[in-house]
């Protein structure tokens, strides 16, 4: 998924290059036709930056401001019950990064102090197999 | 006290806010500068410089919503019934959301608005 964002932003950045270089020399030209124009006294040009290089720069910059957005990261949920449920149900699964990672601060089932605590205790089994013990070591 | 008291019926994850602000905020001063190079090459000067951040920036937040907040936003019906635009499940504060981008990107992009300005009509 990550390739696809940056391909997309590669692109974008070689239409901005590509669109950086025709403004520049193009201004470069008009200045030098200005300079020419005052000793051969014709008409001067407009000095505007031609449309197809503003055209190719509004599309540049929209190309790779969808690069970049493809290639944040997911969010995760702020509220602690839609976060928890999202990990109840997908696990793993659900904090990855885009390269199909899994977050370093993923920290697992919030829940998981509850189902690893022991059981409930026996103990006056427990206190029967004590008492048998005691009987049969005094009896030795 | 009411605050409080909303914060302890329905606890907030603060790794969840920082991790999704910080987020938000790469991509921001990312695409400002991005913009700052745009204006550069375009020539605009003054209040349309300006105002063409402020659209750029616009544009980033709609499609941050669309690609990141909006699919599973939408899908979850545990957000409120706030409907479209709403991004209470990621951020706590919409202003922030739509135009933080606004305050976080606005020195980069000058920065490199003025740099391009002068490369290209040197």
């Amino acid at each position: 998924m990550t390739w696809i964002s940056k391909a997309i932003t590669l692109f974008g950045a070689v239409l901005l290059g590509h669109a950086c270089y025709s403004a520049q020399e193009h201004s470069a030209l008009q200045s030098f036709k200005a300079a020419t124009a005052t000793l051969t006294s014709s008409s001067l040009a407009v000095a505007s930056l031609p449309v197809d290089i503003a055209i190719e720069t509004v599309i540049a910059i929209t190309v790779i401001l969808f690069g970049l957005v493809l290639g944040t990261r997911p969010l995760r949920p702020i509220q602690w019950r839609v976060w928890a449920g999202k990990i109840e149900r997908e696990g793993e699964e659900g904090f990855m990064d885009n390269d199909g990672e899994v977050n370093k601060d993923f920290v697992g089932n919030p829940f998981k102090f509850l189902e690893t605590r022991p059981g409930f205790v026996d103990i006056r089994k427990q206190r029967k197999e004590f008492a048998s013990w005691v009987k049969t070591s005094s009896t030795q | 006290m009411s605050a409080e008291r909303e914060f302890q019926i329905v606890p907030i994850v603060q790794e969840a806010v920082v991790h999704n602000s910080r987020t938000l905020l790469n991509l921001q001063s990312l695409t400002a500068s991005l913009f700052g190079v745009g204006a550069g090459i375009l020539g605009l000067e003054s209040y349309s410089g300006f105002l063409f951040y402020v659209v750029c920036s616009l544009l980033t937040a709609m499609l941050f919503y669309v690609v990141r907040v909006a699919p599973t936003s939408l899908a979850s019906d545990a957000n409120g019934g706030g409907g479209a635009f709403d991004t209470s499940r990621y951020f706590r504060s919409q202003v922030e959301f739509w135009t933080g981008g606004l305050m976080n990107g606005l020195a980069g992009f000058i920065l490199t608005w003025t740099l391009f300005y002068g490369l290209v009509r040197a």
